[in-house]
């Protein structure tokens, strides 16, 4: 019972949560404390060690449920109704609900007939599977399956792809074969018990694949779900399919939370606080006790400060989509980050993303910024906007291509702000190489970062933001 | 290190009995919960809405187990000296000057200057010693020779170095004072934590506990809950106002009313004798529910409805 346990780990961990060890052995210690009888008291105890918060016991609730489900695969042949179809069809019995126990005698008693013909159906109707079938035993037959699953390695599925072959294998592991090789037989011989066995083998296959597609929803789905989110965010923005797009919502939204609860309270501003007793104490010894030097407790107070300016014209307009995306995220979550968008003139919109969903956030700001790009012109309304805010506290991001269309890149006015600033730093979706070619200014725009850098997926960019935030401490 | 044994939370039955005694009406997984608490010698991070009875569960057990509870309020800025010991500086002081005084006896015949600080060195020192610590509220529930109920509140008011400081009692139940050295726990706390989700507690600290979610309470359970508390009550109105109260948990309020403010409008109800619901004297009395001006008059507007509907429950139920 316990490596089903840990099993049940390795489910939740597929879904998102996070299970240390240490949890581990806890969840261990609260099944040997409850036990297994009462199935409520042991899930609201496993979900005390296991889920550790609201949400993630929503999910703990649904995996409970999923894995340790004991309703038994039901194999009883007579409450198929697509199976009664069939067999109006094939045998033109009568085959009405009271009557389904002389029916299913009957299907006996011609298989039995059948079977005097034929050596290796009678071999087949000696084996525990079919056994099982005709009796429907379902306990005997979901253990089967289950064995069946274990030895198969059914727990390693990864991906939707693999269902078949996995159903594939475990009926083989059953002994499937030989009911197949009996269904040729009895065709060859076009004997009158071929429907029915053929019926027979309908049902273990579809329990078989039922069976598979709910363990690869326990097991895969999970995983499915994050070799999805590893590819998203490998691929370059601009190449990310428009369905995808919320699929990638989600991740920024992860992402910045990561970051987010990583940096949040490390960049902090000291302030005077309580006087040090102890400290001026001990301090005074030397001068015979006399205070001559008083120390105080520092309060440390949370003061984060974040400029975020985003080139929104149609140049980087693949790309824009995504950065607005994360500025989105990263505003909802850090308390001071101001945003600006422009093309070629600037606006603050960090108003919009307070009051709007994210994709009607984005709508307006491409709406009311979009256009031709002017750095010079944006940079000015970007000094008027928030020069005055910017002190050794303060980091700008600027995401852009420093595609100027031969325009003045009023170089001076990111000059005055890289004094100012504590951190000054662009990110630009074009690769290294191209910077300085054509129309672009990012070579000289450089002189005036302190960090500059190369961003067109989304682990770069969650890689940069995490430097960034490390060296604002 | 010892641990007590308190044969009233040998299951989980037990425990519910033994809370109902004294007033506390909880659900099964509370129940489980301590249980678990006490069985593992874990502590509890209980989260939820405020008014839910996070506190009073501590204050219950308190009172079941018969043992002292300690309780630390937590706030923004709350730091060492406030939670765990603070030193006796005033006296320290005289310590040091009564030391000087005797600096002659105790050197007497000492000749030269190594003699001398060997002579202080045999000297005990106790300058930082338990005598001139002043224990606070973490430091004391450690010291309890009968085990106590130490009860840290609202711990997602404190600052994230506060929560590092929690990190050592919490699984080993030791603090550690540089000067002195560790000081275990005379026998180990039942210790509690709530939270009111105000932000995200660190992984750290939440891997340590037993993580309990206690939301607003079913209709049944919260009817259970006015029996016990307010008994005056009788059997019509205490359906209606519980499910009154439900509907107004529907609505987009500010601040939905939880328990504690349930309770509160049940015992004003019955000092102004009344038998059942009725528009204006709901009206008069809602600002016992409801905290905030805009939230009753958003309420004011929809009362008729919500009196009709909650009294039609009445019928059918």
């Amino acid at each position: 019972m316990q490596s089903n346990l840990v099993d049940f780990i390795q489910v939740l961990r597929s879904h998102d949560i996070r299970v240390s060890p240490a949890e581990t052995l806890d969840a261990v210690g609260v099944t040997t404390t409850l036990g297994y009888s009462d199935r409520n008291l042991l899930r609201d105890g496993l979900a005390m060690t296991l889920a550790k918060t609201p949400a993630e016991e929503v999910i703990f609730l649904d995996c409970f449920d999923r894995f340790f489900q004991q309703d038994l695969a039901d194999f009883s042949s007579s409450d198929m109704p697509s199976d009664q179809d069939e067999n109006k069809d094939l045998d033109s019995t009568d085959d009405t609900a009271a009557q389904t126990e002389d029916f299913s005698d009957s299907q006996l008693s011609a298989l039995e007939l059948a079977s005097e013909k034929n050596p290796s159906l009678e071999s087949l109707l000696q084996t525990p599977l079919m056994q099982n079938l005709l009796n429907n035993n379902r306990n005997e037959l979901t253990l089967a399956i289950n064995a069946a699953a274990q030895r198969v390695d059914l727990q390693k599925i990864q991906m939707f792809t693999q269902k078949g072959q996995f159903t594939r294998r475990i009926l083989d592991a059953m002994g499937e074969e030989q009911i197949r090789n009996a269904v040729i037989e009895l065709e060859r011989a076009e004997s009158p018990a071929l429907a029915v066995l053929q019926r027979y083998r309908d049902i273990l296959r579809q329990q078989v694949r039922d069976y598979v597609e709910r363990e690869y929803l326990l097991h895969a789905e999970g995983k499915t779900q994050q070799f999805m989110d590893d590819i998203l965010s490998k691929t370059r923005l601009n190449n990310i399919e428009h369905i995808y797009l919320h699929k990638v919502h989600e991740l920024i939204r992860k992402m910045a939370k990561k970051l987010a609860s990583r940096h949040s309270h490390k960049r902090r501003r000291l302030k005077r606080g309580q006087l040090n007793m102890a400290k001026t104490l001990r301090k005074g010894i030397p001068n015979d006790g006399v205070m001559f030097n008083t120390f105080w407790r520092q309060v440390k107070k949370e003061k984060p400060q974040i400029l975020a300016v985003c080139d929104v014209s149609g140049s980087v307009a693949a790309y824009s989509k995504f950065l607005l995306l994360f500025l989105y995220s990263l505003q909802d979550i850090l308390p001071k980050v101001r945003s600006f968008a422009f093309s070629s003139h600037l606006g603050e919109v960090s108003t919009y993303f307070d009051d709007y969903p994210v994709e009607k956030a984005i709508e307006l700001v491409n709406w009311k910024y979009g256009g031709a790009t002017d750095y010079g012109n944006s940079l000015m309304d970007f000094s008027k906007l928030a020069l005055d805010d910017i002190n050794s506290n303060t980091t700008v991001i600027i995401l852009g291509d420093a595609r100027n269309n031969n325009g003045d890149p009023k170089l001076d006015i990111l000059q005055s702000i890289f004094q100012r600033a504590r951190q000054v730093i662009w990110l630009n979706p074009e690769s290294r190489r191209a910077w300085g070619s054509g129309d672009s200014e990012m070579l000289r725009y450089q002189s005036a970062c302190h960090f500059t850098a190369e961003c067109n997926n989304l682990k770069q960019l969650e890689h940069i933001v995490d430097q960034l935030l490390k060296r604002t401490r | 290190m010892h641990t007590q044994h308190f044969p009233q939370l040998e299951s989980v039955e037990l425990i519910e009995q033994g809370f109902e005694s004294f007033g506390y009406i909880c659900s099964r997984k509370i129940a489980t919960a301590v249980f678990l608490a006490f069985q593992l010698r874990k502590p509890i991070l209980i989260e939820g809405p405020p008014g839910v009875g996070k506190t009073e569960l501590a204050k219950t057990i308190a009172l079941l187990l018969d043992t002292p509870l300690i309780r630390l309020q937590c706030y923004e800025g709350l730091d060492e000296a406030k939670a765990l010991y603070e030193w006796k500086y005033g006296k320290q002081l005289l310590y040091t000057q009564v030391l000087k005084e005797k600096l002659g006896d105790l050197l007497q015949g000492a000749t030269g200057l190594a003699e001398s600080v060997e002579k202080l060195h045999q000297f005990g020192d106790i300058f930082y010693s338990e005598e001139f610590l002043e224990p606070r509220p973490l430091l004391k529930a450690m010291q309890q020779e009968k085990g106590a109920i130490l009860l840290i509140d609202e711990v997602d008011k404190s600052d994230y170095e506060f929560e590092s400081l929690l990190l050592e009692i919490l699984s080993d139940y030791q603090i550690s004072i540089p000067e002195i050295g560790t000081v275990k726990a005379r026998t180990t706390p039942m210790v509690f934590l709530t939270s009111n989700n105000t932000r995200d507690i660190s992984d750290a600290l939440k891997r340590r506990c037993l993580h309990l979610y206690i939301p607003f309470p079913t209709v049944e359970l919260e009817e259970r809950i006015i029996r016990s508390r307010v008994p005056d009550v009788n059997e019509q109105l205490r359906h209606q106002l519980v499910g009154f109260v439900h509907s107004l948990r529907q609505l987009d309020l500010k601040k939905a009313p939880a328990i504690s403010e349930t309770i509160d409008w049940a015992r004003s109800l019955v000092l102004l004798h009344a038998n059942q619901l009725e528009e204006e004297l709901v009206r008069s009395t809602l600002n016992v529910l409801l905290k905030y001006e805009e939230d009753i008059e958003a309420t004011d507007n929809e009362l008729r409805g919500l009196l009709s509907t909650s009294s039609s429950d009445t019928r059918t139920g």
